[in-house]
């Protein structure tokens, strides 16, 4: 893994560089330190954007951040492991074996109308959260909290008995089981505070109740968002957020190829502007032939884990002897290839589930090949399994967003030569949830796809795609995995409280799962984002790979 | 007129020898010594990713160059995608033509309540955004269906309407004529109608409007590709070929530039051949 | 004339009506659950049921179709009680992906859509009339082959093939024209135009030679006929032959051809916009199509199915009025 680096290296000097493989910066990039004040713009592809908490699934770390604060929040630094840290509450305190948690709030914490923030607005946004109208957000609460199954939100005249606030400033939850990751599922957007009573309208994700640095002055649908200053917001119980410009434009619906354009170009407004998507791997070419512009990309780390999904329950993939074949007959470079060009700025090729810079990850290997695979390796497997003359016909579905078609060609590629024919078939996104995470009988054999832990624990990285409830009916188990062994594993170290202990649970599932082979790990995908001359402190911490929103500042 | 068929024969010329690289596609590459499958990945800049190399990696081994990302062989790929423009297009283009002749022939002929009714369902399918519902039939579809015959069929229907038009007006002039009448006098069938006197005076028109919809069958078979319902990856398409070059067209516009001159050759082909039989069936007549 | 119309206005209710239900019927056949992008993460089946109940899909499907198209008349109320989603009538859906009715979402593409075809039209009709017109009078001249010629090639170039070659010679080896992007007229009128040159020279292109050939060759036919030859033996200015007896003639079928095209490219030029980036109906459709956001797909299919039939008996009209022998018929 480690000489695979320095190769890379070698290739590309300054695409490493930008990568911070040793957390080097590149010479003059970015150096520039933000200020305060000015107008940061962000070039948004999407065309609304959501300011209600109880819908969104924005990161701690992104737009939601700049307006709402959470219960918890994360520790997003260069060169530091993320980690749970105090926001609107310190971190919680367990009792009862895991299954209550105790939170206390900071003093002088205010909405925007400078009303105080209390525990009982905390309750009402997780309860809002509930409510059918305001669903689509994260939600790894709602099956953990207890009688959350069944409860349909606060706007039908119940509260939810499980969340206690006993005074103003303490919020007490009962669980169903034992959670050691609960201050992390605090950090979620639900957790953000909203006025008890309030949130009733449909449109309240582009009028909302801030609590953050900044509050929403204007939502034009479609167009723009702005957002200025909250006045009621105080730096001094705020330790995650850095609050530097004055007035933040989010520009909505505009185009890929537009954004990268007018970013690569970096004249006007667009000096002080970053791009919200990462860039393709077009773009990415193109950029690298741009001094200017190779100088404000920022690539991250590391990132989301890139698989093959091999169906576990079809055919001849049920054969865990088949399914290690696929280990060695894939071709990791090509993928990186396809994926963004070069390694460097593909990310470096996975042999764990856990990814980079969650903490607990133990790195292993357990089918190593090298960066093009070992398809005479994968021959034997196959042959030692019964199948001397490779797999046919084998139906290989994928999302035909973001590349995969390139992808998946690039996979396919590597399996012929394996003997492993495959049949490619595009699906629409939602199409294809409706084939692999939704359906009861899956029909494919094998499909490409990506995870990005919704918070930095080992257990956001391994649950939702291995254990076995969460096979169809809208889970991520792809693999349609099923092992007892691992789900008894799986909820043993969630109930673990001590996060070292329940780290090096967790490592162990990663070896014991793998060792089943149900998926290929293929990469762990590196993000590539472009920023505008005059923005600065714009950077990409181990996880999540995202740029972080909440200190980033324009420069003089 | 002699110029008109100079130009009709060069777009003869064409279309046959275009057609032959369709049929000795496989040929054609091998001795190129390529194939439009194989990933060369020492072909790219590693740097971009891009083809490594001016013009696109233009080269004594790669003709047209490389594919970004993937090293694929340009030619090899160009030269079998014309396989699946050919097939798709011709295919389409003799179903829409049995269609529109069957229903077009049927609304001149019986005229009366069928002519109003086809000539709404025509105008229901011109109002109508075909796109959109080629990209849901493409969904609905089972998946045991191959994308090719799908593609045929969805456009091949669609197609009806246009020609149905024509035959229609053309039916409407020779149901006046004499031969036809005195047939029906005689207690034809319309069937035997349609196949004795209707048919043999359809030909001419059919021919031209053949000639000239392949091109448009053609060019929507690749439209269909960019919204990535056409014929599934690895299969060789222009229309994939040209749109995943829009986002290369800064860097590598020879990615562009052959699938697309490929694309243009066969359609203006076609256009200038159906042009100049136009003008030798019917010298005065119209342009659509 | 009454009756007439009053036949014209049930026609084209009943070809909207079939284009709504062709498209509802098909895309409800489409396996997908437009709830799932409701159901959040992680999506349970009570979180999925749940989202289904509230957008209305927990129905039967002829259920659905004609809760829309009560929706239209009456407007519908999505939910109930403090969190319930009203649009009002005309309701022509809620789209809950982007938060707002489909009539608004519609309604802010239009301007796009509708500059870049009436901008697009004007070149063509100048040009492309201009030069047929030219062409004829110059039979068999220099200037006719390459205006023929120039005309088949248009003809044979796929739109997005002449405007991505544009944008690679204009765009980025010229780099005289910006590429991609709109700006709305009322914010810089110069800019708004100066964006669009590149796409409107495009689509006109591509138009332009269709009208070229059609003038050419119904000038030819026109040009030949008795009245003009009487006209000409009397002594009447060539200009004025030209201009005012034979153009007139050549403008029927003109006419015609803009209406279809018209029609066809208010409702979205699908592949024009999204070559040049605009954020046109076509964009909103093809998005909405991708992402089975049901209720926009059917507003815009109506829309454009709308704006087709609606050209199609202007057109008619039209005829009505340039040719005193249609309007007995």
């Amino acid at each position: 893994m480690y000489r695979k680096k320095i190769l890379a290296a070698a290739l590309t000097v300054l695409a490493v560089a930008a990568c911070g493989a040793n957390d080097q910066k590149p010479a003059g990039g970015q150096a520039a330190k933000a200020e305060k004040g000015g107008t940061l713009f962000i070039l948004s592809e999407g065309k609304t954007q959501n300011y209600d908490p109880a819908k969104s699934s924005s990161l701690a770390i992104t737009s939601l951040g700049l307006v709402h604060r959470r219960l918890t929040g994360w520790l997003n630094a260069e060169g530091k492991e993320a980690k749970v840290i105090p926001d609107l509450a310190d971190t919680g305190k367990a009792s009862d074996d895991g299954k209550t948690w105790t939170f206390a709030l900071k003093e002088g914490q205010k909405f925007h109308d400078g009303t105080p923030i209390t525990s009982a607005d905390v309750k009402w946004g997780v309860e809002r959260s509930f409510a059918p109208a305001f669903s689509g957000g994260l939600g790894y609460h709602k099956q953990l909290l207890v009688g959350g199954a069944d409860y349909r939100g606060p706007f039908e005249g119940k509260e939810l008995d499980s969340i206690e606030t006993p005074d103003a400033k303490t919020i007490v939850f009962h669980l169903t089981r034992p959670y050691g990751d609960w201050p992390w599922i605090a950090s979620m957007p639900a957790f953000a505070p909203v006025p008890k009573g309030k949130g009733a309208e449909p449109d309240y994700s582009e009028h909302p109740f801030a609590s953050g640095p900044y509050q929403v002055a204007e939502y034009k649908k479609g167009v723009e968002v702005k957002l200025t200053r909250n006045p009621s917001w105080d730096k001094a119980t705020d330790e995650i957020r850095g609050g530097l410009p004055d007035q933040i434009l989010i520009k909505l619906g505009l185009d890929a190829s537009v954004v990268s354009q007018r970013l690569v170009a970096d004249s006007g407004d667009d000096q002080f502007a970053f791009g919200s998507s990462f860039a393709s791997p077009a773009q990415l070419s193109q950029i690298q032939t741009n001094a200017s512009a190779k100088q404000r990309l920022v690539t991250s780390k590391t990132g989301a884990l890139a698989y093959l999904a091999l169906n576990t329950q079809k055919g001849p993939l049920a054969n865990p002897k088949v399914r290690q074949a696929f280990q060695y007959a894939v071709d990791k470079s090509s993928y990186q290839i396809a994926s963004a060009g070069n390694a460097a700025l593909a990310g470096e090729a996975a042999t764990t589930l856990i990814t980079q810079g969650i903490a607990g990850r133990e790195q292993f290997d357990l089918y190593s090949a090298p960066p093009n695979g070992d398809q005479e390796k994968a021959k034997k497997l196959l042959a030692e399994a019964g199948f001397p003359n490779g797999l046919e016909n084998l139906d290989f579905v994928f999302n035909k967003d973001n590349n995969y078609t390139e992808k998946a060609q690039a996979v396919q590629a590597a399996l012929l030569k394996a003997g492993i024919k495959v049949n490619l078939r595009p699906l629409e996104s939602d199409a294809y949830e409706a084939e692999t995470s939704l359906a009861k009988d899956a029909k494919y054999d094998l499909t490409l796809a990506s995870w990005q832990p919704d918070f930095p624990s080992a257990n956001a990285n391994i649950q939702p795609l291995f254990q076995s409830s969460e096979i169809g009916g809208g889970g991520y188990n792809i693999s349609r995995y099923n092992n007892p062994a691992v789900d008894k594993l799986i909820e043993e170290a969630q109930a673990t409280i001590d996060p070292a202990e329940a780290g090096k649970k967790w490592a162990a599932i990663d070896r014991k799962i793998l060792e089943d082979s149900p998926v290929v790990p293929l990469i762990y995908t590196r993000n590539s984002f472009l920023h505008g001359s005059k923005v600065g402190d714009f950077f990409i911490a181990d996880f999540p790979a995202y740029p972080n929103y909440l200190q980033v500042g324009i420069t003089k | 007129m002699l110029r008109r068929d100079r130009w009709a024969f060069a777009g003869a010329v064409t279309i046959v020898l275009i057609g032959l690289v369709a049929l000795g596609g496989t040929a054609l590459t091998a001795l190129a010594g390529q194939d439009p499958y194989t990933y060369h990945p020492e072909a790219l800049d590693p740097q971009t990713g891009g083809p490594a190399g001016l013009l696109g990696g233009i080269s004594g081994t790669h003709w047209f160059g490389v594919e970004p990302l993937t090293g694929r062989d340009l030619f090899a790929i160009v030269v079998h995608g014309t396989r699946t423009s050919f097939l798709i297009g011709l295919a389409a283009t003799a179903l829409s033509v049995v269609l529109g002749v069957l229903i077009g022939a049927a609304a001149g002929y019986l005229g009366g309540w069928t002519d109003r009714i086809i000539t709404w369902v025509a105008d229901v399918f011109l109002g109508f955004p075909y796109l959109v519902f080629m990209i849901a039939i493409g969904l609905v579809a089972p998946p045991s269906i191959p994308k090719q015959v799908l593609l045929i069929v969805v456009i091949g229907f669609f197609g009806w309407p246009s020609v149905a038009r024509i035959v229609r007006a053309q039916t409407l002039t020779l149901k006046k004529r004499s031969f036809v009448a005195a047939a029906r006098v005689l207690g034809a069938s319309p069937w035997q109608v349609f196949r004795t006197d209707l048919l043999p005076n359809l030909w001419a028109p059919i021919i031209v409007v053949a000639t000239l919809s392949v091109p448009g069958k053609i060019g929507l078979e690749a439209a269909l590709s960019f919204l990535n319902v056409g014929v599934p990856p690895p299969t060789p398409s222009w229309g994939r070929s040209i749109f995943s070059a829009i986002q290369w067209v800064a860097t590598d516009p020879m990615y562009l530039i052959f699938p697309g001159a490929a694309l243009f050759l066969t359609t203006w082909a076609f256009n200038v051949f159906g042009d100049g039989l136009r003008d030798a069936i019917d010298p005065k007549g119209g342009v659509r | 004339m009454t009756k007439l119309v009053a036949t014209r206005l049930a026609g084209m209710l009943l070809v909207l009506l079939t284009v709504a239900f062709c498209t509802f019927v098909v895309f409800y056949l489409v396996p997908s659950d437009p709830a799932q992008l409701a159901c959040g993460r992680p999506c349970t089946e009570q979180n999925l049921a749940l989202a289904r109940e509230f957008m209305g899909l927990d129905e039967s499907w002829w259920q659905q179709f004609l809760d829309f198209l009560t929706g239209i008349f009456a407007g519908r109320t999505f939910g109930t009680g403090a969190t319930a989603i009203h649009c009002a009538a005309p309701c022509f859906g809620y789209s809950f992906q982007q938060n707002t009715d489909v009539v608004t979402l519609i309604a802010d593409r239009v301007p796009v859509t509708f500059s870049l075809a009436f901008g697009a039209a004007a070149i063509w009709l100048v040009f492309g009339v201009g030069l047929g017109v030219l062409a004829a009078l110059r039979k068999d001249t220099p200037i006719d082959r390459i205006t023929l010629a120039g005309s088949v090639a248009g003809v044979s170039a796929p739109v997005y093939l002449v405007g991505l070659l544009g944008i690679l010679l204009f765009g980025f080896t010229l780099d005289v024209v910006p590429v991609g992007g709109y700006v709305a007229f009322a914010e810089s009128p110069l800019d708004w135009a100066w964006r669009l040159i590149l796409p409107w020279c495009v689509l006109a292109f591509a138009h332009a030679a269709f009208y070229v050939r059609l003038v050419r060759s119904s000038m030819l036919e026109t040009l030949n006929e008795d009245f003009i030859r009487t006209a000409r033996a009397k002594g009447v200015r060539e200009s004025t032959v030209v201009g005012k007896h034979a153009l007139r003639n050549v403008l029927l079928p003109v006419v015609t051809l803009v209406g279809i095209d018209l029609g066809g490219l208010l409702g979205g030029a699908v592949i024009t916009e999204s070559v040049f980036s605009l954020p046109g109906l076509g964009g909103l459709l093809i998005d909405a199509v991708h992402q089975r956001d049901l209720p926009l797909v059917l507003g815009c299919t109506l829309f454009a199915g709308f704006l087709v039939v609606v050209a199609n008996t202007l057109v008619d009209l039209c005829y009505g009025v340039l040719d005193p022998r249609a309007r007995l018929t």
